[in-house]
């Protein structure tokens, strides 16, 4: 089914809140979800995946922290793409300037979006590497390497300027084609976000009051 | 001759500006999206025709309503139905309803017919694509459908009061734009000139959608008497509008898009700022600022509302007009900064709806000041959007003090502070306000709450040893959100409602009418604290009639002949 960018965004950003993340770090599952779309990549896909994995796991064990300098890993083993992404974008300067490593991390991909943000914050094309595979984010956006999807990578490294590889360039898409599987999935995480039915809320939630039949 | 010599009288401060009392006072305007719409229909001279008529004497059919514009055509697809009066509901939750519309990018084949036909008239539960642009539903106000089809099908016209009192044969309650149910998003059309100014697509489907009610109400007469049956008196005719039944969806709008808040209300108040500095203003000005203002009092005498609250806002208002008609007469407006004492003076005679109607009116005699500003009311929100992690932790809490000044003053753990839940039902994922102490809704609730969360970020702020706004963020993500906005609003003073919205004695047609002002709706007319109608397009021209009479010059009703 054709979904437009905007509901595979409010989808995003539900599930995503749904399944435990904070509003503002939901907000940017949802864009991310989005950008990836719009770039031809499996954007919901990857996310339903990763909700599903870290369902219920605490930001404490997902969130990075820096073991030595430069170099980010998580408490709890592996970093969340989507806490790291926003705490990279966050620190869009810091990468412009330098070399930044992260420990394994699940759905890589994910961390795509946010960086192609910090680019743009910080005026410079950036390149993360992992198993093989490169991408470069900024204006002339490009990947080699066949491990785009991987669902874990180990030894990332976040480097400012272009890659030397020879790439495909992102094909952008106004449209996104989600398996129904995902879409059932992230309508499940969406779910947890609404207030079951009850006849009270039904009749005074959105102000009964007078007719609305005359 | 104009001269902004002097000193010029700076945009009005959102902290007085972005309070909700006021913000629920505004009115239609020369920069509202409806007639920002038919200025450009008009002065583009877009012509206007009707593909397919084919309604049987039930009322059940297809029609379809094209407009041509220099560049592409659009066209109104909709569905007649006989809905039985019991399925008759203006709620999100309804599903049935007496039309259905899309507003089809192109003029469609028959193939597209067919496969709209599938779809459109489930509303949420169908699907479209990317080659619509909106999707909406109506249903009839019996009261006036029933007599208007009566009075004609025997030759006669309907009973002009009648007319009046409700001011509309059908009111929408739904119009869904941007990407939803998968219609195409707005950035596939954002850059075309007809739809820069925010909502052209909704308001484009609107305008269609009441010709298209008028010829199934004259049609549904002739079908019952085709020997009798008479059309409308075109001056009758243009007297109904489109009504709209409007509930809570509105506000979360308004929260979720603060830079496009911001730039809807920076040309309004860019806009008043200009004229109150005008040094001088010509005899022939003043005279049209004058001729608005009667015509403003009529509008004033025509609305009417069953709502306690707006009934004493209708009776401060039609006294604002009187005061403010008779300190006209007594006024010289044509030197010292007439428009910046006027407005002095009102601020002190006039109730708050008296004082946003004299700022939509200023605007009146200026279209070479005003209109220009129609471009900038679009927002590029992804610029906007994004965290600045660098900021130094000094200035988010000095952001925070000067936005959310007023929230810091609050005692939070006042239950009345916070009373309210906003929350998203199960069943058609409706938007609802809860009450928090009464119903278990707290992990429901959506951020709809800025001025609580910047208080809450605002406790941690002060304790916080970190730097930057990045090292903030990452041991606080609870406060990504309210940090966001603070950052968007310390960049737009006008994208932050500066009000509790979760107050016990919040309103939030407040913000309803906020948004519907800026539509170019009139007549607001509160059903309960959560809903309300307006009415849309009344005394416009069709679209037949375009290039006849005016496309900006609607807005107000028309004085009788004679008056002075």
């Amino acid at each position: 089914m054709s979904w437009s960018l905007n509901e595979i965004e409010t989808l995003s950003r539900k599930a995503a809140r749904g399944a435990g993340l904070s509003w503002g770090l939901a907000e940017e599952a949802g864009k991310a979800a989005r950008w990836l779309t719009a770039a031809g990549l499996p954007g919901p896909q990857v996310l339903a995946d990763l909700l599903t994995r870290n369902d219920g796991a605490d930001y404490e064990t997902l969130c990075p922290m820096e073991a030595e300098e430069d170099a980010w890993v998580a408490k709890g083993g592996t970093l969340c793409p989507l806490i790291s992404g926003a705490v990279l974008c966050d620190n869009a300067q810091r990468l412009g300037a330098g070399e930044l490593t992260l420990g394994r991390t699940a759905a890589p991909m994910l961390l795509l979006p946010y960086l192609d943000a910090a680019a743009q914050q910080c005026g410079t094309a950036l390149t993360i590497r992992w198993n093989g595979t490169a991408i470069t984010l900024g204006d002339s956006a490009q990947t080699s390497g066949q491990g785009l999807d991987a669902a874990l990578a180990e030894g990332i490294t976040i480097t400012a300027g272009t890659s030397d590889q020879t790439g495909t360039a992102l094909q952008k898409q106004t449209r996104g084609d989600m398996p129904a599987e995902v879409a059932k999935t992230l309508t499940a995480f969406a779910e947890r976000t609404y207030a079951p039915e009850t006849e009270a809320s039904r009749l005074s939630g959105a102000g009964a009051g007078l007719t609305d039949n005359d | 001759m104009e001269q902004t010599a002097g000193k010029p009288i700076p945009p009005r401060d959102p902290n007085h500006v972005m309070q909700l009392h006021r913000l629920g006072s505004f009115h239609q305007s020369r920069l509202s999206f409806m007639r920002i719409l038919l200025r450009r229909l008009e002065g583009e001279g877009w012509t206007f025709d009707r593909p397919v008529f084919d309604i049987n004497a039930k009322g059940v059919g297809r029609a379809v309503y094209s407009a041509h514009g220099p560049d592409r055509s659009y066209s109104l697809v909709a569905f007649a139905n006989d809905l039985p009066p019991e399925k008759r509901s203006d709620r999100v939750i309804a599903t049935e309803w007496d039309a259905t519309f899309t507003l089809f990018d192109g003029v469609p084949t028959t193939e597209d017919l067919d496969r709209l036909a599938d779809n459109v008239p489930k509303q949420e539960a169908g699907r479209v694509s990317e080659k619509e642009l909106s999707l909406s539903r109506a249903n009839r106000s019996v009261r006036l459908w029933d007599h208007v089809v009566d009075c004609l099908s025997k030759g006669q016209q309907p009973d002009r009061q009648k007319v009046a009192d409700v001011g509309y044969l059908m009111r929408t309650t739904a119009v869904y734009g941007s990407g939803k149910f998968g219609a195409a998003d707005r950035e596939m059309t954002a850059d075309r000139p007809e739809f820069l100014a925010p909502f052209q697509v909704e308001m484009l489907s609107v305008f269609l959608t009441r010709a298209f009610v008028m010829d199934l109400v004259e049609h549904m007469a002739k079908m019952r008497a085709p020997d009798t049956a008479v059309p409308l008196d075109p001056d009758l005719r243009r007297r109904f509008g489109i009504g709209n039944s409007t509930g809570l969806g509105m506000a979360p709008f308004l929260l979720n898009h603060p830079a496009l808040l911001n730039n809807w209300i920076g040309a309004r108040e860019e806009a008043l700022s200009r004229i109150r500095s005008l040094e001088t203003a010509h005899a022939t000005e003043v005279e049209t600022f004058r001729r608005f203002a009667l015509r403003a009092r009529l509008h004033a005498e025509e609305w009417t509302s069953e709502h306690p609250v707006q009934i004493e806002k209708l009776a401060a208002l039609r006294k604002d007009m009187a005061t403010l008609l008779a300190h006209l007469d007594s006024l010289d407006l044509t030197a010292d900064m007439p428009w910046n004492r006027l407005w002095l003076w009102a601020e002190g005679a006039l109730s708050v709806e008296g004082q946003e109607l004299l700022a939509s009116l200023l605007m009146e005699p200026y279209p070479h000041l005003v209109d220009g500003m129609a471009t900038c009311m679009a927002a590029d929100e992804p610029a906007t959007w994004r965290i600045n992690g660098a900021m130094p932790l000094e200035e988010l809490r000095a952001l925070v003090k000067d936005i959310y000044g007023w929230a810091l003053d609050i005692d939070w753990t006042a239950r009345e502070a916070q009373a309210r839940v906003w929350y998203t039902s199960e069943a058609k994922l409706e938007p609802r306000l809860g009450e928090r102490f009464e119903e278990d809704l707290d992990a429901y609730e959506q951020p709809l709450c800025p001025g609580r969360d910047a208080a809450r970020m605002h406790a941690d702020l002060q304790a916080s040893n970190e730097a930057t706004v990045a090292g903030f963020l990452m041991r606080h993500p609870e406060h990504r959100h309210v940090a966001r906005r603070a950052q968007i609003a310390g960049r737009l003073p006008y994208a932050e409602i500066r009000d509790n919205t979760i107050d016990a004695s919040v309103m939030p047609i407040d913000m309803l009418r906020l948004k519907l002002s800026f539509f170019g709706a009139c007549h607001f007319d509160p059903r309960s604290d959560r809903w309300l109608r307006i009415n849309m397009y009344q005394h416009a021209p069709f679209p037949h009639e375009l290039g006849d009479r005016s496309g900006d010059d609607w807005a107000y009703p028309f004085l009788k002949e004679g008056v002075v």
